[in-house]
């Protein structure tokens, strides 16, 4: 078989992702006998007009990572898009916004005046913000436009496959480079992972209790055989698709949701406040009330990596 | 004036690029590191409760 020819590229990210495919270790040898890295930043020098220069369906698999939130992580996704036969949303920002969507909370405007005019180690007595296009005494200099929303990879062009996670997990990238090299992908448009919810690999007792307050996680330790939310923890588990191997509960930690709403699950803080909802005891408004304030920051939490698909969709822009 | 551009910078974590501005005699007059790349986590960590923001701030960098 010739060898495949794979693309890895991060858009609004971390690098996170992209070590992780270096974390299944000495596998990472299977992959070099399997395919030629043809674009990866992180590791390789290759540069956007080596890529431009490719000619389209080129690539055999492009495993993107990152949301995209400006014109030129736009412009790339289009432009891998058009030069790959698979296209991978990999890893939780490229699949529902991931950390970086938590900006959808927030203005353009806000983000902006925040981080350069506002943020204490700035010195900026101007108020000088990043422009798209500046004149320089040489010449000309072009930055992208940072755009109001953060998206998702599959709202930009469309997509095969999500491999979810923050980031995806040692066993899911084994999956998919073993799926490569068997050539043994799923149906185009499965996420590889489970498609049960976290609860269904987590391992905690489950005693259907019910629960008369919720605790921040710092105000109690946990029984480490229990189910967290059982114990008043806000565990995103019931609204949270399985396949991470349940990394954070085993370590007495509540799941935050990076691996997205399970199938079927349409918006994965709406299913969470449907499982609060069944556990709390309340006996009338009073409680019901009392319930509201022991949430903290519930949008924050119930979508920490999944604004970009949310229902709530943003906060908006404020009215001239 | 000539304008050489290494876009993106490569083998480190996060998004640059290097515009390196040539006068006539092919010497550099000017060169400009931008960060084409924001996303805002010093407003959106505002507002979060504190015991999450260590789980938060690691994507930052991930590298």
């Amino acid at each position: 078989m010739a060898k495949l020819k794979l693309a890895l590229y991060w858009s609004a990210a971390c690098g996170g992702c992209d070590v992780a495919v270096l974390d299944i270790n000495e596998k990472i040898l299977d992959v070099a006998n399997l395919a030629d890295i043809v674009f990866w930043p992180i590791a390789l020098d290759f540069k956007y007009h080596h890529v431009e220069a490719m000619p389209d369906k080129s690539i055999d698999v492009c495993l993107f990572n990152g949301a995209v939130r400006s014109s030129e992580q736009e412009h790339i996704a289009k432009m891998l898009r058009a030069k790959s036969k698979v296209m991978v949303s990999f890893g939780s920002c490229a699949c529902f916004g991931g950390i970086p969507a938590l900006a959808n909370f927030a203005t353009r405007a806000e983000i902006m005046e925040r981080a350069y005019i506002e943020a204490p180690s700035n010195e900026n007595p101007n108020k000088t913000l990043p422009q798209i296009k500046v004149s320089v005494p040489e010449g000309e200099l072009t930055l992208p436009e940072l755009y109001e929303n953060v998206l998702t990879l599959a709202q930009v062009v469309p997509v095969e496959y999500l491999v979810p996670g923050c980031p995806p997990t040692v066993d899911l990238i084994l999956k998919v480079v073993n799926a490569l090299a068997t050539n043994s992908l799923p149906p185009v448009g499965a996420t590889i992972a489970s498609d049960k919810t976290l609860c269904d690999e987590c391992e905690r007792k489950k005693e259907n209790k019910k629960i008369t307050k919720i605790y921040r996680t710092h105000e109690i330790i946990p029984d480490p055989e229990r189910c967290l939310l059982e114990q008043g923890l806000l565990c995103m588990g019931p609204a949270t698709r399985g396949g991470c191997g349940a990394l954070c509960v085993k370590v007495n930690i509540p799941c935050r949701g990076c691996f997205g709403p399970p199938a079927g699950v349409y918006d994965q803080g709406a299913k969470l406040i449907s499982s609060i909802a069944s556990i709390y005891q309340t006996n009338g408004k009073q409680d019901i009330e009392k319930m509201v304030n022991e949430l903290v920051d519930p949008a924050g939490t119930f979508y920490r990596f999944g604004m970009s698909i949310s229902m709530l969709k943003r906060k908006l822009p404020q009215k001239r | 004036m000539k304008k050489i551009s290494i876009d993106p910078i490569t083998r480190l974590e996060g998004h640059g690029k290097i515009e390196i501005f040539l006068d006539d005699a092919g010497d550099v007059a000017n060169a400009y590191l931008q960060i084409p790349e924001l996303r805002g986590f010093e407003k959106f960590c505002e507002g979060r409760p504190i015991e999450e923001v260590p789980r938060i701030v690691p994507r930052i960098c991930g590298v």
